[in-house]
């Protein structure tokens, strides 16, 4: 929030000048009770949204809670209390093991290539060199992708007779070629990198945005002083958008964490066996196709706790430090 | 050498405008941006050339299959020069009903957005205009509403559609969706609606304008840029909402949307990519639309979407 600049009008100003017009005829406590009224009448308004907000997000969120401590088969078959039982489950069963390495792994591996990766385009996109807008434009494309358009176009990247496998063809390499999501080891690589294509052009735009919005003159100064762009890049450009990376990390994590779902359901299925499982995967899989609805809400806790935590961590590692 | 420059530096002062004024910004030189670098510059272009065409390559490889024959696909795969057609979309609209899941997708996401900005304006104007503790309160309750990652609550919400009696339609969508889409547009709205100038409101208050009044006449009028903004983001997460609509309407073809519909092309296709990859160019066609036409809104739409961290 605190990057947004909120334009604040002046407030002390025009409610003097209401004050003034009042001061004569009516004492204190009332108008400050009818001032109260007023603003209790003004913001009703609100009400609806409010409701709104409650019902659809906040009532989910907190029976989600509630629903991850009981047995239950279905989604209309009878729920017992199981207690902490899911959550023990959790501990000692292997695939949401794997599910666990599998995800951060792909954290580990997607995040620092993006972040650090969109940095660097984006101080190159800042310096507008030749053929940036069809760059921009280019790298504007993902964004108009939904999870299942992305998942398709890289069902036909990874076929077996698909693009990858057409090129190594071409350039004599087809030793190589190999069904990739069909393969164990390489389905998650093929993952992560789906993950890492379509996230880091929309991260480079965002930063791109941000580095035009800085002052010229300093890295003026800075050339005038010898810097190079490296120097540039890491000494001035870093440290002045500190505060929006990680605003950037933070979507990036977020997106890994539970967007990516789609991905994993549309191309493997999780598999091949249960390779490319990942825990936002589990809690769709457990619920709608194994039939543990309660262990499955006890996946989106610990999911949903991971993603609180790694907020609050992103945001004090990334805290504007001037 | 500044009647050269001049084209370039337009769209960077058109994206800062509302922070700096631009007249004493310096202008560089085309191409001669990584000008005093030595030799590394190179490694530099090189590097972010190998990006983009890593980046362009399978959309290149999607728009070319889609034109082809299923055989070209195979063997020659990168070549634009086979001979053309058009058979996969017309195979893509019939094998996954497509025409309808477009409809649907239009029913949905417009009525999200409609419920969006019915629920949001009223909303917005009321914080922007309130100056109390509560009305802060409000606002903050909107704020913390960024860091709930909704996918988490998935099971619960098709619950919530269960017992509301909307399990499998398209109204619960529309009834769900602005929930999501809540917490940003009432900030981005109440930011602007904060700039509106008071002075304005004073004299259509003379004038006899009750608080509708106001809102319609001035308010509203006054925060377009903002609900242009706000309404392309909505329309792009709406549009492109894929999890709650597979599990909430159900893979029936006569409710589902388009990017439910979409993959079940890949799995009645499985060696034909020509037909997958019609499907996702026209499922792209409306949020592709919407792009041409505010291309240069657009950057400040995700930009304010990336803001509410």
């Amino acid at each position: 929030m605190t990057t947004l600049t909120t334009p604040h009008r002046p407030s002390p100003d025009s409610s003097d000048r209401a004050g003034s017009t009042d001061r004569a005829d009516s004492p204190a406590p009332r108008r400050r009770r009818s001032a109260r009224v007023r603003e209790a009448a003004q913001l009703s308004a609100t009400i609806p949204a409010l409701i709104w907000f409650l019902v659809f997000t906040v009532g989910p969120l907190v029976s989600l809670f509630s629903f991850s401590t009981v047995n239950w088969r279905g989604l209309i078959a009878p729920r017992t209390p199981a207690g902490l039982g899911n959550f023990e489950r959790l501990f000692t069963d292997p695939v949401v093991g794997l599910a666990a390495w599998n995800t951060l792994l792909q954290l580990v591996v997607s995040l620092p290539i993006v972040v650090l990766g969109a940095f660097m385009l984006a101080y190159y996109l800042s310096l507008k060199p030749r053929g940036h807008r069809i760059m921009r434009a280019l790298m504007f494309t993902p964004v108009l992708l939904s999870a299942s358009a992305l998942a398709m176009v890289f069902v036909g990247v990874f076929a077996p007779k698909g693009m990858i496998n057409g090129f190594l063809d071409a350039v004599g390499l087809d030793e190589l070629a190999r069904p990739w999501l069909a393969d164990g080891t390489s389905a998650l690589w093929a993952i992560i990198i789906v993950t890492i294509w379509c996230s880091m052009s929309v991260s480079a735009i965002m930063l791109a945005a941000r580095l035009n919005s800085v002052d010229e003159s300093i890295f003026e100064a800075a050339e005038i002083d010898g810097a190079g762009h490296w120097r540039r890049m890491w000494q001035i450009a870093w440290p002045i958008c500190r505060e929006f990376i990680g605003v950037v990390t933070m979507l990036q994590f977020l997106w890994t964490l539970f967007a990516s779902a789609a991905v994993v359901l549309l191309l493997t299925r999780g598999g091949p066996g249960n390779a490319t499982v990942t825990l936002a995967f589990l809690v769709y899989d457990f619920a709608f196709n194994q039939s543990k609805v309660g262990y499955s809400q006890a996946v989106a806790v610990v999911l949903f706790v991971v993603g609180v935590a790694g907020i609050l961590l992103i945001r004090r590692a990334f805290r504007q430090k001037y | 050498m500044t009647t050269t420059a001049a084209p370039e530096a337009r769209p960077a002062e058109r994206r800062t405008a509302p922070a700096a004024p631009p007249p004493v910004r310096r202008r560089r030189r085309r191409g001669d941006a990584l000008g005093r670098t030595g030799p590394s510059k190179y490694l530099a272009h090189a590097g972010v050339w190998l990006y983009v065409l890593l980046l362009a390559a399978p959309l290149y490889y999607l728009v070319i299959s889609a034109f082809k024959r299923n055989t070209d696909i195979f063997n020659q795969p990168f070549s634009p020069f086979t001979p053309l057609t058009f058979d996969n979309f017309g195979l893509a609209f019939s094998q996954a009903s497509l025409g309808t899941a477009m409809l649907n997708s239009v029913y949905v996401t417009l009525g999200a957005e409609l419920v969006t900005l019915l629920l949001a304006i009223p909303a917005s104007y009321a914080l922007a205009r309130s100056k109390g503790a509560v009305g802060r309160m409000v606002e903050r309750v909107f704020a913390l509403g960024f860091l709930i990652p909704g996918f988490a609550a998935l099971v619960p919400t098709v619950l919530l559609s269960i017992s509301l009696g909307l399990f499998h339609t398209r109204e619960f969508l529309i009834l769900f969706l602005p929930a999501s889409a809540l917490p940003l547009t009432v900030i981005l709205l109440t930011q602007a609606m904060r700039a509106v100038p008071a002075e304005l409101e004073e004299s259509a208050v003379l004038d006899g304008a009750g608080p509708l009044r106001v809102l319609w006449s001035v308010y509203v009028p006054l925060s377009v840029p903002t609900l242009t903004v706000v309404a392309i983001l909505n329309f792009l997460s709406f549009w492109n909402e894929y999890f709650f609509s597979l599990v909430i309407i159900g893979p029936d073809a006569a409710l589902r949307t388009a990017q439910v519909a979409l993959p079940t092309l890949s799995i009645a296709n499985a060696a034909q990519y020509g037909v997958l990859a019609a499907g996702i160019i026209i499922t792209l066609v409306p949020a592709y639309l919407v792009y041409a036409v505010f291309a240069d809104k657009m950057e400040s739409a995700v930009l304010a979407g990336a803001l509410k961290g």
